[in-house]
């Protein structure tokens, strides 16, 4: 009798163990599961910034997009390494520039995720403006995304009316079998894109919203997008419409250096936010810091990237420009002599954070000036000139007039938005052609818009496990 | 009345008989002994203690006493109600009882491939923890050292390798129930979860190796398993034993990393500046000439000695030490038919190498069981273990890594000391590293781990008939580690860190298993039956706390509570379940066919509700054709052909990677969320085929030999696959792929000489492992790991790198390539047929002109510059060895006996990742030691040297990575050496003590290799400062009363 009852308790206390509810059934702490992620708004709107989160890194707007743009063209120079960008050296065997593609589609993937959820939401009549918000945004990033990969893997618009292979359209989550889909064209490329966009400006709020996607800078896309297209009338009703009705004004001659150090400045429409964490161990650490290429004060990031003769001379012509003093000379002897490398030094860092961080401007009041000048003396404006003016005298308040000729504003451009990502883009949509002074003797080399190397290649990696990615011309994997 | 009269003769006649049965040699307990009633199918098994019992004997009946290894034996019970037999044993090594899967069985009928350590090989060694004294003890089986710090980890390959992104390591099982293992140090310093239990505390180790063997542990047994079993008491007298040793260790290998002298550094810096000089007319114009140049360089890189200033010492006596080590433990053991108690205490204290080194540990074990009722048992073991251990960085070029300081940075010439003050030198050495005098920086780092581990199991089995029994086992397993870590306040070189860094990380991990099993036992006349049926639940809890603050204020804080701004903290947790259904089945005839087939079912949280369930099998059996009357030869004592086949696996090493999760951080100063992985509800083991053929025979009373060929495919292996981008992530976990590893094992014992006076044995074992990735996720796709290249045909350890093709030695320039410089094969692969876009030179050397097509798939070998080289998978160059295994011999005198362990391994490469700064032909480096290696390097007089140019800048040499970095990593090592002398028994009466014992145990004392660094480390054969093994003599005492 007791051997029974010891046998009951033994199995009792043995099976009691494991009959608890859920013994398989385990959570992460660390991440949320996906079906529990998004019921709220407020999850919304937290998963809202995580579309924003890439977009700063150094792989993407914190430095490589401004290679593409700056390093490719005419305005910076590698002062040692980094010259494969410069010289169109790269390979689809190559990895390091892949990481753009990359983390624009992660982009995407976040923003489809939230444009397919956010509809189960049930919200209160009082916070549907901000769920409309919060859907514009996931569109106007979407659009945001495809302009950047239309720009770095198309050829320009205008070349063949967007006839070549542009951008892989993904506009839901898919899964690894569904994301294997072919290249659309630049124009189905730029087609979406526009979509996107008025959807955006349906929903988007107007309110100032630093580190976001607003109205404004859905509009001010807008203009951007049609500018690549040639659709000049868009481009400068829409740059118009941004310069007149936003919030934004431009910043002072007088506050116009500081402005750089400070997160939402009256004329920053789309910046992306770095984060206050410590710059030791996190993303912002050695290796991740923005513009860290193009700091020039601090030994252990090496400075390696700097402007080009052609920029300096080009600023430094008229030495009452305020720019001059983004210009920064090394100085080995340590004797005051501007005797070394010349630096650049306007992007210093915001307040408060180790030097080296900032926050990288997509968009900026300015060049919405310079495209309403450029769209509006193609089209016969009469502010034209006035609109290229107000970027002008901010620089140097003493010049009281200039003329909207494309060259002026080519240099007005190339004067201003220096280290923004946006010279080798800007030429190779109207075709234009430029002049590498290079000090170091590596390349010399003007491309036409028709060159392969305009295009970037697809990653001969990526190609492996997706055969129906198109390769671009002139590419070998 | 006729018949009640019988029947009341029968009952008086028919009794109870019990006994015990010893075995001559060594007058232990047998357990497994069958014992019959001759004529009759009833009979019983001995318990582990030897005991039987048998109900209703005749009085005349005879028991026939029969065991695998044992010559049977027959008493007539003669009315005796008590029967003691005691068994001869009839062949060598059958008899021994080995812990398996769930169990126990006799060496001599198991068909799965296990090899069994036993404490008598370890028992000496001067090790904190068993694992290293695993290498070269069993074939198949590798046992290599990350690092020769006091309690690192040592990492533990039973038969390849057989994962990419799931683990290699074998599944831990101690006294029965799965444990943590792996290493748990701080990320700086690695500590083995297995430091907690004193090697002497182990009664013996189990290796299970192929699907018989493992498959019982199921998901998790695709790598092997290790069973852990720890001492018991012993039935009959209270027997306790004190132990003491002290050790000293230093460096065991003298050509590790050998570096010229301070006046030969100076001369060959002389060069390099002069040869960039010469190239750089730039370079010297401001200083007038050449001569003046490097005059000037050399005065800035390698001032004279001031000895009136400064003080120097010699480096390696500045930063090292003799490391000495202390031992000390005590246990009793004891028991009677009421039960029996192990327990003991121990502690260690090793000061290590480098100064700053220090391990210490505690611990203590009880470990009892009870017979309180015939058929009930209660047991319980209890360990307890405490440990600190204080390191240092290593494996890597950091600052605070001495070996590092040692041989990559510090040159005799720079001053130790202030002379007048004698405080220490603290200005900057190399601008290169920002580095100071290490002894400077030992005071301002912190660099410890502390381990505290209570492993309690419980456990009761219940006894229904002699041949059904049922036992609960009950455990947990708590594992608190404390690691600290801290650049702090005064620590004078690390700019980040300007005034210091202090942070705690606190883990705790529990793991709680419940088991039970009823195992079916029994033998009808030649028939024997075994079987076992269970279940076990496993959970295991993890958190983590950690902590991390900057910026202090005071001068020699070492707590974060003093820190003045944040810099990290967060808590973390997660569970885990396993739950399992698991069954065994065997059956023999006449201890000459065996069979045996197992199952298990596993369900684990974390894989996918519809996908987590999983079953494992194995089925083997065994031919003893030496029982067979046709080969029933006298010189054959035993002789057996075992094969088996079964499944095993490996789960995931992430806990939710089926899940679909958001990831969160932050965007500026708010919260951000995103989609963290795709999800894959598919997700599930990897799944291991075994199969293994062997053979074991012992003949002429004296050789035994093994000879075993495995066959263990994986495939589903679990491996973070590439994915199209568009997914928006760039992998995702999948069962993609697969890989073999097969090979062959052979153990080889020879007992030379056996006497009463004297025994002499020798044994070794060898083994091979062929490994080849067979498929990943398409047959194209390569992965490019770190210095290794996965792709389909080649091994997993498949060196990937530039390959060097020598130094340029003639007086051309070739592709670009000056006289004097290295040259490196090009790289550029191209597919069979395809046009080529340039002159390739294949392997072979014929030149495919630009424009012909390919006639087969090849790299270019063409010479090219450094700048135009590409990677390529190094022909032939691998970290894997092509075998290994140990040699072992033992010999007695009378109370005198001498032992030695050696290890081996061939066929391999090193990546001696030290050479970029050591061997770089120049590079930026200067005021740094240099490798013998760049002794007598190319100039125009001297063309046919191997060694590159030296000069300054030098952007093609050794600085990058290259097939330059690969040496041959094949050694031998006499890991372990004892002599141990038992004190003859009149002077132990005199002491009035049982036993004395003296002995002196040597580790790794001798290596035998050409590699330039020491070619013990681990399995990825990446050297990188590591520190090396140690040379350790420890003398010790053993007394017992």
């Amino acid at each position: 009798m007791k051997k029974i009852l010891s046998i009951i308790l033994v199995a009792v206390l043995a099976i009691s163990f494991t009959s608890c509810k859920g013994f398989l059934d385990k959570e992460p702490t660390d991440s949320v599961v996906a079906e529990n992620a998004l019921a709220t708004l407020e999850d919304a709107g937290v998963a809202v910034n995580g579309m924003y989160t890439l977009l700063k890194y150094y792989t993407v707007f914190g430095n490589y997009m401004i290679q593409m743009g700056d390093l490719r063209a005419d305005l910076l120079v590698p002062s040692e390494g980094n010259y494969v960008v410069y010289s169109y050296d790269y390979e689809a065997s190559q990895n390091s520039y892949f990481t753009l593609w990359r983390n624009f589609y992660t982009t995407i993937t976040r923003a489809n995720a939230i444009i397919k959820n956010i509809d189960a939401l049930d919200v209160s009549a009082e916070k549907q403006s901000i769920k409309d918000d919060y859907l514009g945004q996931a569109y106007a990033v979407r659009a945001f995304c495809y302009f950047n990969l239309a720009k770095l893997y198309g050829r320009p618009y205008r070349l063949d009316n967007g006839a070549s292979l542009g951008a892989v359209l993904i506009t839901e989550p898919v899964s690894p079998s569904e994301a294997r889909i072919p290249r659309s064209t630049v124009a189905q490329t730029y087609t979406q894109i526009e979509n996107d966009i008025t959807t955006a400006l349906s929903l988007l709020s107007k309110d100032k919203n630093t580190g976001h996607m607003n109205y404004w800078a859905a509009k001010f896309l807008q203009a951007k997008v049609a500018l690549y297209k040639g659709d000049n009338n868009t481009a400068y009703t829409a740059a118009k419409e941004v310069i007149t009705d936003s919030p934004y004004s431009l910043v002072p001659n007088a506050d116009y250096l500081a402005s750089w150090a400070l997160t939402g400045n009256s004329e920053a429409i789309f910046e992306g936010l770095v984060n206050l964490q410590s710059a030791i161990d996190g993303d912002n650490g050695f290796g991740g810091s923005f513009y860290y290429s193009m700091w020039f004060g601090y030994t252990n990031c090496g400075a390696t990237i700097v402007p080009t003769k052609t920029w300096l001379d080009l600023v430094q012509a008229n030495p009452n420009d305020i720019r001059n003093q983004w210009i920064a000379y090394d100085d080995p002897a340590g004797d005051g002599k501007k005797t070394g490398e010349t630096w650049l030094k306007k992007f210093i860092g915001n307040t408060g954070f180790t030097a080296f961080l900032n926050n990288p401007k997509y968009m900026r009041l300015a060049e919405a000036y310079l495209i309403a000048a450029e769209a509006g003396n193609a089209t016969g404006k009469s502010d034209a000139n006035a609109l290229l003016l107000a970027v002008a005298q901010r620089a140097d308040p003493t010049v009281t007039s200039i003329t909207a000729t494309p060259e002026n504003v080519e240099k007005e451009r190339m004067k201003e938005l220096i280290g923004e990502g946006d010279r080798f883009f800007d030429i190779m949509r109207r075709n234009g052609t430029y002049t590498k002074a290079d000090p170091h003797q590596v390349f010399n080399e003007v491309l036409s818009w028709s060159d392969n190397r305009v295009m970037l290649p697809i990653s001969a990696d990526e190609r492996i496990i997706y055969p129906e990615l198109e390769q671009n011309p002139g590419y070998k994997d | 009345m006729a018949f009640a009269a019988l029947l009341s003769t029968m009952a008086f006649a028919q009794s109870r008989v019990t006994g015990v049965v010893t075995a001559k040699e060594d007058g232990g307990p047998v357990p497994g002994v069958n014992v019959m009633i001759k004529g009759s199918r009833t009979g019983s098994f001995t318990d582990e203690n030897g005991r039987y019992s048998l109900p209703n004997v005749p009085a005349n009946a005879v028991l026939v006493f029969s065991s695998v290894g044992y010559t049977t034996l027959e008493i007539p019970v003669g009315g005796k109600s008590v029967v003691n037999a005691v068994l001869t044993s009839d062949a060598i090594g059958l008899d021994e009882t080995i812990v398996v899967a769930y169990g126990t069985a006799k060496k001599g009928s198991y068909s799965g491939s296990a090899a069994v350590v036993k404490q008598d090989a370890i028992k000496d060694a001067p090790v904190v923890s068993f694992e290293q004294a695993l290498a070269g003890k069993a074939a198949g089986v590798q046992a290599m050292s990350y690092s020769g710090q006091p309690g690192s980890e040592v990492e533990i390959s039973v038969r390849g390798y057989g994962s990419f992104n799931a683990s290699n390591m074998p599944l831990y099982v101690i006294d029965g129930v799965p444990a943590t293992s792996g290493d748990w140090g701080s990320g700086n310093i690695s500590s083995s979860a297995m430091n907690f239990l004193n090697p002497s505390d182990i009664e013996s180790i189990t290796i299970l190796k192929d699907a018989a063997a493992a498959s019982l542990y199921g998901s998790r047994a695709s790598n092997g398993v290790i069973l852990i079993t720890t001492k018991k008491g012993k039935e009959g007298d209270v027997v306790s034993t004190f132990k003491a040793s002290v050790g000293v260790s230093y460096f065991s290998y003298k050509k590790h990393m050998e570096t010229v002298s301070d006046a030969e550094n100076e001369a060959l810096q002389r060069m390099s500046f002069r040869n960039y000089a010469e190239a750089n007319p730039s370079a010297w114009s401001s200083y007038g000439s050449v001569d003046a140049y490097v005059e000037n360089r050399i005065a800035r890189y390698y001032p004279a000695y001031d000895y009136d200033k400064y003080i120097y010492k010699n480096w390696e006596k500045a930063i090292f030490q003799h490391g000495v080590s202390q031992n000390y433990e005590y246990s009793i053991s004891g028991g009677g038919p009421k039960g029996k108690v192990y327990a003991s205490v121990a502690y260690t204290d090793q000061r290590g190498v480098v100064k700053i080194d220090y391990l210490q540990r505690f611990s203590a074990t009880i470990n009892g069981e009870a017979n309180i009722r015939p058929w009930l048992k209660l047991g319980g073991i209890m360990q307890y273990s405490w440990q600190y251990q204080d390191g240092h960085q290593d494996g890597w070029s950091s600052k605070d890594n001495p070996m590092f300081m040692w041989k990559a940075v510090l040159i005799d010439r720079w001053p130790y000391a202030y002379k007048a003050s004698g405080d220490l030198y603290e200005e900057t050495f190399s601008t290169r590293f920002n580095t100071i005098n290490p002894v400077a920086q030992f005071k301002h780092q912190v660099n410890d781990v502390k381990q505290n581990r209570v492993v309690l199991k419980g456990w009761a089995e219940v006894s229904f008939t002699d041949y059904l029994k049922l036992k609960s086992t009950l455990s947990s397993d708590w594992l608190y580690v404390h690691d600290k870590f801290g650049w702090l306040y005064g620590h004078p070189n690390f700019t980040a860190y300007g005034t210091g860094y202090a942070s705690d990380k606190h883990r705790n991990i529990n793991k709680v298993v419940s088991s039970t099993t009823l195992n079916f036992d029994k033998t009808f006349d030649l028939h024997h039956v075994a079987a076992m049926a269970g279940w076990e639940a496993e959970r295991e809890k993890f958190n983590s706390l950690r902590l991390g603050m900057t910026d202090f204020s005071y001068l020699g804080a070492t707590e974060s509570i003093m820190g003045t701004t944040f810099d990290e903290g967060y808590s973390y947790s997660r569970e885990e379940g396993l739950l399992s259904m698991l069954g065994s089945l065997s059956y023999d005839y006449d201890n000459t066919y065996y069979v045996t087939g197992t199952f298990r079912r596993d369900g684990s949280s974390r894989l996918a509700p519809k996908s987590r369930w999983g079953n494992f099998w194995s089925v083997s059996g065994t031919w003893r054709f030496s029982k067979e009357k046709f080969l029933d030869y006298p010189w054959m004592n035993d002789g057996k052909i075992r094969a088996s086949y079964g499944t095993s696996g490996t789960l995931p090493s992430d806990y939710f990677g089926f899940m679909s999760v958001y990831d969160y951080s932050y965007y500026g100063t708010d919260g951000a969320s995103y989609p963290g992985n795709i999800a894959n509800t598919d997700l599930t083991w990897e799944k291991n085929k075994n199969w293994n053929i062997g053979v074991d025979a012992t003949i002429f009373d004296r050789y035994s030999f093994t000879v075993e060929y495995f066959n263990r495919k994986t495939t589903d292996l679990l491996l973070d696959a590439s994915v199209a981008s568009t997914t928006g992530f760039s992998s995702t976990l999948m069962n993609k792929g697969s890989m073999v590893n097969r090979g062959w094992e052979l153990s080889l014992n020879v007992d030379i000489i056996k006497s009463n006076d004297m025994d002499l044995s020798v044994g070794a074992n060898w083994s091979r492992v062929h490994n080849e990735v067979l498929k990943l996720s398409t047959d194209d796709e390569a992965i490019n790991s770190g210095w290794f290249w996965w792709a389909k045909g080649y091994n997993f350890y498949q060196f990937y790198t530039r390959n060097y093709l020598g130094v340029n030695k003639s007086n051309e320039t070739i592709n670009g390539v000056k006289p004097g410089y290295p040259m490196y094969a090009e790289g550029s692969f191209y597919s069979k047929g395809e046009v080529v876009d340039q002159d390739v030179t294949l392997k072979n050397g014929k030149v495919i002109k630009a424009g012909e097509t390919m006639p087969e798939d090849g790299y270019n070998y063409a010479p090219a510059r450094r700048q135009s080289a590409s990677s390529m998978p190094i022909a032939g160059k691998r970290a894997m060895p092509k075998g290994f295994g140990g040699f072992n011999a033992s010999f007695r005198w009378k109370d005198l006996s001498v032992s030695m362990a050696w290890t081996y391994k061939y066929g391999h490469y090193i990546c001696n990742s030290t050479q970029d700064e050591i061997a770089n032909d120049g590079y930026r480096t200067f005021g740094q030691p240099i490798s013998v290696k760049q002794r007598n390097p190319w100039t125009t007089t001297n063309a046919d040297s191997d060694v590159p140019m030296r000069i300054y800048d030098n952007n093609q040499g050794g600085y990058y990575n290259s097939s330059r970095m690969l040496v041959r990593g094949d050694f031998a090592r006499l890991k372990n050496l004892s002599v141990s002398y038992n004190l003859p028994k009149n002077i132990v009466q005199k002491l009035s003590v049982r036993n004395a014992r003296v002995y002196l145990s040597g580790a790794n004392l001798l290596t035998i290799s050409k590699c330039e660094v020491d070619p013990e480390i681990q399995s990825d054969g990446y050297y990188n400062y590591g520190m090396p093994a140690l040379r350790t003599w420890s003398l010790g005492l053993e007394v017992s009363f």
